[in-house]
């Protein structure tokens, strides 16, 4: 193994120079400083915001609902995240092009919506199911 | 159990490190582990790889080496890993976000930076964390036509790539011990992954020995991944109707739609943002070929001679892609006319301003190319590139020149 991480590391090490070194090369010092401040502020956008959020929800989620019905949410938050994450820059730039492009002519927001609604409700229906199946002890009927 | 000495020795006893503050982070969450992190990291490199292939590919087209032009078959080829590239690419951002949740703790070990090594590491991570995310982002908004960064598209994200899997080759080389300890161990008997790294976490299966699993209160770490996936099918299914038109109908979240194409293409470029008009064409055009025997087409000896009919994918870098057929005459013909042969390399120039307005073309794919003037049985608009336009196989939209002007045999 230890060969394997050494060949790995170096051969990364090298092609991130390759990277580097042709960027240096091929663009331009100033729009190469914009490039460096995309790269730093998607690093702190990232750790300094969207996970202290995820962080945040989810502990007020496990305060908040009980276990059994937290699972179905969770999945359900889970899978909304990639199709809003997708969504989102789709809603923002829609209408924005020549029809003749055909690109972002649709109604994102209400496909959005669309897609949100068949996510919570297999969760709901899921949970429902397992409520109906195995009803929590003492509250049975 | 995690194999021993493959991590950083302990810095503190078994109950933590004493200096660490009271207010420093901590994570009592049983569902993040390396075993359901190594899960993840297998799924984003090959996602990552076929992305990094794929878009080598697609360089390939632009800056073809002399001795090996761009094959012209199959002339569905560009259309198959260009839209693979979009659409990897696409689901790898998400995919990303899960991944970089499930390590998320490391960021708190503590002390911050004990050791040069591990200073190395971060940095070596910062970089791979941006790269990727810039890359990935970037890529995206290209999809979209946005442009709100200062720097040429595809140059940065040519290098950057290289930058992004560098960093992953050298993330695996440090990693490899975990990644190996995460794919061999049942995912819900991995080790708990906190802030505090396993060896130094009593309640660590491989420090405390035989354990029963972690309970997960919540959703399961295999839930966790199954409704992960499910998001990132869910992305997949509704976008990549712009590339594989039977999902079309179902492209909610697809950026373009063939089908509302003129003449049932998208255009990348239109004829206002390439400032072409009917005047600028002139009622009396003709094409200009340049050659060892230079000679000029009239447009009614062209439409003429434009009986040759094929059908060729419009394939974009963007990544949609869309069959169509096409009517025009064979570019050989014309080359051969002023003097050239199918090994000549020919450039066709475009009445259009800006970028791409002029591609060069040889091997293969100048032997099977037209010069269109009809698309799918209708006399070209001029957002299509009226008057005469290039289509050639397995050759991205933006090199297929609109609006031609003058070909030259070089």
């Amino acid at each position: 193994m230890g060969t394997w991480r050494l060949v790995l590391g170096v051969l990364g090490v090298l092609v991130v120079l390759y990277g580097i070194v042709n960027l240096g090369v091929h663009i331009p010092i100033q729009t190469l400083a914009w490039v460096a401040v995309w790269l730093v502020a998607a690093v702190i956008i990232h750790h300094g915001v969207v996970s202290p959020v995820v962080i945040a929800v989810s502990s007020l989620l496990r305060r908040l609902v009980p276990d059994r019905g937290r699972r179905y949410l969770q999945t359900a938050l889970i899978a909304a995240v990639p199709v809003t994450v997708i969504a989102i820059p789709l809603i923002y730039r829609q209408g924005t092009q020549p029809p003749s492009k055909a690109l972002l002519l649709q109604d994102f927001t209400a496909n959005l919506g669309l897609l949100l609604g068949i996510i919570g409700a297999v969760c709901l229906v899921g949970y429902a199911i397992r409520v109906a199946r195995k009803p929590l002890p003492g509250r049975a009927p | 159990m995690h194999p021993p000495g493959t991590a950083e020795q302990p810095t503190g006893t078994a109950s933590g490190p004493p200096t660490r503050p009271r207010w420093w982070p901590s994570f009592s969450s049983t569902i993040r582990s390396t075993a359901l992190t190594a899960r993840l990291g297998r799924v984003l490199a090959i996602a990552i790889s076929i992305s990094f292939v794929t878009g080598l590919l697609s360089l390939y087209q632009y800056e073809p080496w002399a001795w090996l032009p761009a094959p012209a078959s199959p002339a569905w080829g560009y259309r198959v890993t260009q839209g693979l590239h979009v659409a990897t690419g696409t689901a790898t951002i998400p995919l990303v976000l899960v991944k970089l949740w499930s390590v998320y703790p490391n960021t708190f070990r503590w002390p911050p930076f004990p050791s040069v090594k591990r200073v190395l590491e971060r940095l070596s991570l910062a970089i791979l964390i941006g790269s990727i995310l810039v890359q990935l982002v970037t890529g995206f908004l290209n999809v979209l036509n946005w442009y709100p960064f200062p720097w040429d598209f595809v140059s940065v994200h040519h290098y950057l790539a290289y930058v992004v899997v560098g960093s992953v080759l050298l993330h695996i080389g440090v990693k490899l011990p975990d990644i190996r300890y995460g794919l061999q161990t049942k995912l819900p008997e991995g080790d708990v992954l906190t802030e505090r790294p396993w060896n130094e976490n009593p309640e660590s299966h491989s420090v405390a020995g035989d354990l029963p699993p972690p309970v997960t209160p919540g959703i399961s770490r295999r839930g966790v991944l199954t409704s992960a996936a499910a998001g990132i099918g869910i992305v997949v299914v509704t976008s990549i109707g712009q590339a594989l038109t039977p999902l079309e109908r179902i492209g909610l979240l697809a950026a373009r739609q063939p089908s509302k194409g003129p003449q049932g293409v998208p255009v990348n470029r239109t004829a206002e943002e390439a400032k072409v008009s009917p005047a600028t064409i002139g009622a009396d055009w003709t094409l200009q070929i340049d050659g060892p025997r230079p000679y000029r087409l009239t447009l009614a000896e062209i439409e003429q001679q434009a009986v040759r009919e094929a059908r060729i994918p419009a394939a974009a870098v963007e990544g949609w892609s869309v069959d169509a057929s096409w009517r025009g005459l064979r570019l050989l013909h014309v080359v051969e006319r002023a003097g050239g042969t199918a090994n000549s390399r020919v450039a066709v120039v475009s009445f259009g301003a800006g970028g791409f307005r002029r591609s060069q073309i040889f091997g293969p794919q100048l032997s099977a190319a037209l010069l269109a003037t009809h698309l799918n049985g209708q006399r070209l608009s001029l957002d299509q590139g009226y008057p005469l336009r290039l289509m050639a196989p397995n050759r991205p939209e933006v090199l297929n020149t609109k609006w031609v002007s003058q070909i030259e045999v070089l």
